[in-house]
């Protein structure tokens, strides 16, 4: 069979080298090779997105195009071709950080072979291809084991739900009376149901922090809260274990801004993997305050009495799967710390471990600081702080029923501010994020850098906007604005005492809103 | 008073006799189904104050069972109650949409389905069966 002639797209703009090399071309078979010469990087660009190219070389210094960023728009244009760069002598440092940008092989001006260019760019076109199909495959597995993941999960809990049915049918006598022994050994039964669907809640969670699909809400979130409540929910689990388990938290703790269900969920992995690791008689102790270093970040310690781990295993520990020696016998599959990496990265955070053999384990989580001075930065740094006019728009969503459920709140509130991020003024604008828990209402704030007459631009935004979404789904919506009059800012503040002010002027106003929701639903 | 009746729709016949056995133990009267199709029927038939129902199921699934039970008016505000092993994540909004009142997962912890029934219901719950605080599935 007749092969086609190999299309090579030649990019240079130096005559002498274009001469060179369509000399070696012609002491090839006629039909092996078809060479077209560009001498722009932006017509290279069309014309490898048309398409036919098998292979191109590609000159590092164009009128229009230089360094690997030649490389780069290469493989933008069209990612499948193999791209062969063409340096001079003295620049094989660029060629080697060309092949990192993708490139496939290098040239040296000057010391192509006849011979050997033919082969080389066979070589790259191969060698390309393979891959290609390699990340191909690979990108196959990772969809395959997480749909495969997903199914298990799913198809391991109706038998899990009907072990548990009848365990506890049996367990709280309702096929009849039982011994002392027997109740004990369906509680260590149904003990290990418990086991079992948290490891399937956390390959779950695994599938879904691979696959990109975990949700997070960050806002404002009391981190005194969601310590006391997961220490409440793990002191039984302690106290059977013979563990004190003890928080200690600063007094006027800063909030953070973090999913409060996330940062449970870390505080419940943390707790539980301590109380598991320490025997009896031992400490379980969680404690929260400023980073000293970096004021701007809240730590977060929950320390044991354990066995502790080896210092160099301090880092393994977050690898997905990992479990070590002193885990044998534990029940587990080694993802708990795993996700809590991903959850505190994914929220602006840092997690490590500290601790020795014998000498207990101390895991500390660092997360940013809730700051609306922060937050309202970008637009005071714009415009001027003392004399942009502020309005802080109020939308309230509720219920019809008068009460709105967690539930509907969750399903909610993604919906709600997606239309809110559409109304608002400018993009010097600010939708914050949830800023307390009013009642029996969600409430949500803006701060529009505008005038009464552009609060009531967005008032009358929002509510056309929200309209339909309410009805649907029974909801009732109300939007006010008030506006910060500038009086007591003056100009000879600086730029962080002003915001200062005006965040707290803002915080005040908030507070007034949540509260007096508060009151009025008891 | 009568005792309050109950439909489950449910295909995998242990977990059915599960709840069947734990919600008689709590003075419900229990109908049962085990498709998309005698699932409809029953509910017309047994007219329950309350409808457990799984996602999964033959002959078309609970989202088809939601949609038929709508038609029809009599049946239409029968509360449904959805319990399936299926994602959370993917699911509740979807069959709360739909017209549930909550998503449950299995495996349900029975204080946390007694006390969703009761609320549902408009029964005032028991003390002791408060919702299990403690359920790494929930979180």
């Amino acid at each position: 069979m007749k092969e086609k002639p190999l299309q090579i797209l030649l990019v240079e703009d130096n005559a002498g080298d274009v001469r060179l090399l369509r000399e070696m071309f012609s002491k090839e078979r006629r039909d092996a090779f078809q060479l077209t010469h560009l001498l722009r990087m932006s017509e290279a660009e069309t014309h490898l997105a048309k398409g036919g190219v098998d292979i191109v070389l590609l000159d590092l210094g164009l009128p229009d195009g230089h360094g690997l960023d030649t490389v780069r728009r290469a493989h933008a244009a069209a990612p499948d071709v193999p791209v062969i760069v063409l340096t001079g002598l003295d620049d094989e440092a660029l060629a080697a950080e060309a092949m990192n940008a993708g490139a496939q092989d290098y040239l040296i001006k000057g010391q192509i072979e006849n011979r050997a260019l033919p082969r080389a760019l066979r070589h790259a076109i191969e060698r390309h291809r393979m891959q290609r199909e390699t990340d191909l495959i690979r990108t196959h597995q990772m969809q395959f084991k997480d749909e495969f993941l997903s199914h298990v999960s799913h198809e391991l809990r109706s038998p899990l739900s009907a072990i548990y049915q009848f365990a506890t049918i049996l367990r709280d006598g309702i096929a009849g009376e039982l011994k002392p022994a027997q109740h004990e050994y369906l509680e260590i039964v149904l003990r290990n149901v418990k086991q079992l669907q948290s490891m399937i809640s956390d390959l779950f969670e695994v599938t879904r922090l691979q696959a990109g699909k975990l949700i997070i809400e960050l806002q404002c979130t009391s981190i005194s809260d969601a310590i006391a409540y997961t220490v409440d929910t793990l002191q039984g689990a302690a106290t059977a274990k013979g563990i004190t388990l003890s928080s200690d938290i600063e007094c006027l703790l800063p909030s953070v801004c973090a999913d409060p269900t996330r940062i449970r969920q870390i505080l419940v992995i943390l707790i539980d993997n301590a109380i598991k690791f320490t025997p009896a008689n031992g400490t379980v102790k969680v404690q929260a305050r400023r980073l000293e270093e970096n004021p701007n970040l809240m730590v977060l310690e929950v320390s044991d009495s354990g066995c502790g781990i080896s210092a160099d295993m301090t880092e393994r520990i977050f690898e997905r799967l990992f479990q070590t020696s002193a885990s044998e016998g534990r029940k587990g599959l080694g993802l708990g710390l795993y996700i809590c990496r991903e959850l505190v990265t994914r929220q602006g955070g840092q997690i490590w471990a500290k601790s020795a053999t014998g000498q207990g384990s101390v895991f500390s989580v660092t997360l940013p600081i809730f700051s609306l001075p922060n937050l309202i930065a970008p637009a005071f740094r714009k415009k001027g702080c003392e004399n942009s006019p502020i309005t802080v728009v109020v939308t309230e969503i509720g219920s019809q029923t008068g009460w709105l459920s967690d539930k509907v709140r969750a399903e909610q509130s993604h919906g709600v501010r997606d239309v809110l991020q559409s109304c608002l003024h400018s993009s010097l604008d600010v939708l914050l994020p949830k800023m307390g828990v009013a009642g029996a209402v969600e409430l949500f704030f803006i701060v529009a850098i505008t005038n009464e007459v552009g609060g009531e631009a967005i008032r009358k935004r929002i509510g056309e906007q929200l309209h339909e979404h309410i009805q649907q789904a029974s909801l009732t919506l109300s939007t006010s604005y008030k506006s910060l009059g500038p009086t007591k800012r003056s100009s000879t503040d600086s730029m962080d005492d002003c915001l200062e002010k005006v965040a707290s002027e803002i915080q005040g106003l908030m507070n007034n809103e949540i509260s007096s929701r508060m009151v009025e639903h008891g | 008073m009568a005792n309050k009746k109950i439909l489950i729709i449910e295909d995998d016949p242990d977990v059915l006799q599960g709840m069947h056995i734990r919600l008689k133990a709590s003075h419900y009267d229990i109908f049962l189904a085990g498709d998309t199709f005698s699932g409809v029927a029953e509910a017309r038939k047994s007219e329950p104050d309350l409808i457990l129902l799984d996602l999964g199921l033959p002959a078309g699934g609970g989202f088809v069972v939601m949609d038929r039970l709508k038609l029809i008016p009599s049946i239409a505000i029968i509360p449904i109650i959805v319990v399936s092993a299926r994602d959370r994540l993917e699911n509740q909004k979807r069959a709360l949409e739909a017209g549930a009142k909550a998503f449950l997962q299995k495996p349900v912890d029975d204080a946390e389905l007694l006390a969703v029934i009761r609320r549902v219901l408009g029964e005032p719950a028991a003390r002791r069966e408060q919702p299990a605080v403690y359920d790494l599935g929930s979180i």
